[in-house]
């Protein structure tokens, strides 16, 4: 066997072992399939609004990443995405304030948010479990104490071009995840902080052994948790033109979802941007395309409970074959 | 020390909040428009009350639609000047619901209005408070399982509701065409009849086909994505659309906004929704959407407290009445300023045949 022969199967093989490739064929498959089961599927606009969708999908997987390297969680996610909704219609509708200071403000909100979290888990050293679990109450009713259950419409048309065009025929909100993700990608691998907040994920004996102070390691980690859920509520008014205090409300399941099938370890330490950029439009394309092929209605929940689990079920699946290719190996090698 | 300080801090803060959330009983203040959640709005205790009931008006959480319920029950205290204790919880559950409740009865009120959160469940906390505590229940807005004890339930007829706006559909786009159909939680058994009404209504018409029926949808967020789908998948064969929920509606009018501006509008979507959220209200001002169906919101806090009231007068509730359809009125660009009347003269109708009709000494 010649050496580039051995070198082009050692590349392949490297290739299929990073973990976010299985979700990169999950996506090509399943992509494949609704489109030829769906003419629709491949059209212009529908690629547009899976786009859309996916890219808040990855914001607010972002949020709940931040907290999930660092070996916590956010319950509140979702309920700091409302807030954020409710502060910036408030701004806009009732304060008259102008789209810029409105945004400044829904982000300030999520920051604030993040922030009690952070430090009352690291001051108090209570989990994030429980400490999320309880701020989600006091965000709601914060949620509904100021917008009454009222939605806020009197959104600014320029707040909706973020959210409703794009360029070269993608959206302005793929673009943002994209950019988003790849400041990220380059946080936590070249940065010292990166590799500080996921070595405290890591280890956080270890990390703290290390020089690391995990007690504003976990804070950072809140604070971006915060910022990405608020930046996730702004860019659904945006893309909505409207600003509805339910927002939020169904993030929980989304935000673990794209984040793990994205391979974030729920143990902490491991971030992998581009993972998170495919199981974002994992969940789009098979919800999407559950109503392209007109599921029954009934069963709907089932079949997506079903291809996200044979989706998420190719990486076990994948280190199983290897694992077994390679005891047959060593066998191999110990009969010579 | 860092720990022992942050936990003074949280329990000030905790004890900052507490004295924030009494809704100070002693005020003389008798504004109730600008309560916040969980807040009890009646300045008068129980004990005030004039007569020996005392009447509570109960909506699980903050909605709009509750806000237009409570109007209803402000106008009947402004009319009658009885006192009805106004309390909105803080999370729609059956759970939080019973725990509220059980407060208010406890607190001396015999008659209440609710609105169900679970249509099984409630009939549980019905049974202990009327059969044990003699409290007189009526239901607002929707229905619970049959049998339960609940005297009354005033609501909308859902299954008319959908019928009417699935004519009134049918009608715009010239007796002809496909339909999306948009129901929203699977898990509520008004969606099955709302399926029904949309099914009946379009089966009346031999040239009227329902091309999709999309559902499960919880949320705005879901009502966008859901829609988006349908329509992609349907592109260019779909005539028109019914929503016959709140978030759909809302998710509806959002969606076609977007769809008109990137596909552009040679080819209308006719769209009707059901209850008058201010964005459906201002996508029929703007020709997005052309119809829906208003709920007589106010009615069903009028009407139910002033059942209570009689029945708190003695009065029986006669033989097989028990629902009352609280109406509907199609509302379009043309009635949008005037729809409001017509649901206020459908409430006079209803007020005015309770004693006779619904009630017997």
């Amino acid at each position: 066997m010649s050496g580039k022969k051995l070198k082009n199967e050692h590349s392949i093989k490297k290739l299929f072992g990073r973990s976010e490739v299985t979700v990169i064929l999950a996506v090509l498959a399943l992509g494949m399939l609704f489109s030829i089961f769906s003419d629709s599927f491949l059209t212009s606009y529908n690629m547009f609004n899976l786009g859309r969708t996916a890219a808040i999908y990855i914001f607010i997987a972002l949020g709940q990443a931040m907290v999930v390297i660092v070996g916590g969680m956010n319950l509140s996610l979702g309920y700091i995405g409302g807030m954020t909704v409710v502060a910036a219609g408030y701004s806009m509708e009732v304060l008259h304030l102008s789209s810029f200071t409105a945004v400044i403000i829904g982000l300030l909100v999520g920051i604030l948010a993040g922030l009690i979290n952070g430090i009352i888990i690291t001051g108090l050293k209570i989990n994030s479990f429980v400490v999320t679990l309880a701020t989600s109450f006091v965000f709601t009713g914060l949620i509904n104490g100021v917008s009454q259950g009222y939605p806020y419409n009197e959104i600014p048309s320029g707040f909706t071009v973020l959210g409703r065009d794009g360029f070269l025929g993608i959206p302005f909100l793929l673009w943002l995840a994209i950019l988003i993700l790849l400041i990220l990608g380059y946080f936590f691998k070249y940065t010292v902080t990166g590799r500080r907040v996921l070595a405290t994920g890591g280890n956080q004996e270890a990390a703290k052994m290390s020089g690391v102070n995990i007690t504003r390691m976990i804070i950072l980690a809140n604070i971006c948790s915060g910022l990405f859920a608020a930046a996730a509520g702004l860019l659904w008014v945006s893309r909505t033109g409207s600003a509805q205090p339910s927002t939020g409300s169904d993030w929980m399941v989304i935000s673990f979802a794209v984040a793990v099938i994205g391979g974030t370890a729920l143990k902490g330490g491991v971030f992998n941007p581009i993972g998170v950029f495919f199981a974002g439009f994992l969940i789009v394309i098979v919800k999407n395309g559950l109503v392209m092929l007109n599921a029954n209605i009934y069963y709907e929940q089932a079949y997506l409970g079903l291809i996200l689990l044979l989706a998420v079920s190719l990486d076990s699946i994948k280190d199983l074959i290897n694992v077994r290719k390679l005891k047959k190996d060593l066998k191999a090698e110990n009969k010579m | 020390m860092k720990r022992k300080a942050m936990a003074i801090l949280l329990s000030l803060i905790m004890a900052v909040g507490m004295a924030g959330c009494s809704n100070g009983s002693s005020s003389e203040d008798t504004e109730t428009s600008t309560e916040t959640a969980a807040e009890t709005t009646a300045e008068t205790t129980p004990e005030d009350a004039d007569s020996d009931t005392v009447i509570a008006w109960y909506a699980p959480a903050p909605h709009s639609y509750f806000d237009e319920v409570k109007t209803g029950v402000e106008q009947f205290m402004e009319d009658t000047g009885m006192e009805v204790i106004v309390q909105i919880g803080a999370d729609w559950t059956q759970a939080s619901e019973n725990e509220k409740v059980e407060a208010l009865i406890a607190q001396g009120v015999n008659a209440i209005a609710i609105y169900p959160c679970d249509a099984s469940g409630a009939n549980g906390l019905y049974e202990e408070i009327t059969e044990k505590m003699g409290v007189n229940v009526v239901n607002f807005g929707t229905d619970t399982d049959d049998p339960t004890t609940a005297s009354f339930a005033v609501a909308t007829d859902v299954k008319q509701a959908a019928y009417d706006a699935t004519v009134a559909l049918i009608e715009m786009m010239g007796e002809e065409g496909s339909i999306l159909n948009v129901l929203e939680v699977l898990e509520d058994p008004n969606t099955a009849l709302r399926k029904e009404g949309v099914e009946e209504a379009a089966a009346n018409y031999p040239n009227v086909e329902i091309i999709q029926e999309i559902a499960g949808i919880q949320t705005q967020e879901e009502a966008v994505s859901k829609i988006e789908s349908a329509l992609s998948a349907n592109a260019g064969k779909i005539d028109g659309m019914i929503c016959t929920g709140m978030e759909a509606t809302v998710g509806m009018s959002q969606i076609l906004s977007d769809y008109y501006e990137k596909q552009g509008d040679e080819k209308h979507i006719y769209a009707v929704g059901i209850d008058t959220d201010s964005g459906v209200m201002n996508a029929i001002e703007e020709g997005i959407i052309d119809a829906t169906i208003a709920q007589n919101s106010t009615g069903h806090g009028y009407i139910s407290c002033m059942l209570l009231k009689y029945l708190g007068e003695d009065y029986q509730v006669k033989e097989d009445a028990y629902f009352i359809d609280s109406g509907n009125v199609l509302v379009t660009i043309d009635n949008m300023d005037s729809y409001e009347q017509n649901l206020e003269e459908v409430t006079q109708d209803i007020l005015g045949r309770l004693t006779t009709d619904y009630l017997e000494k």
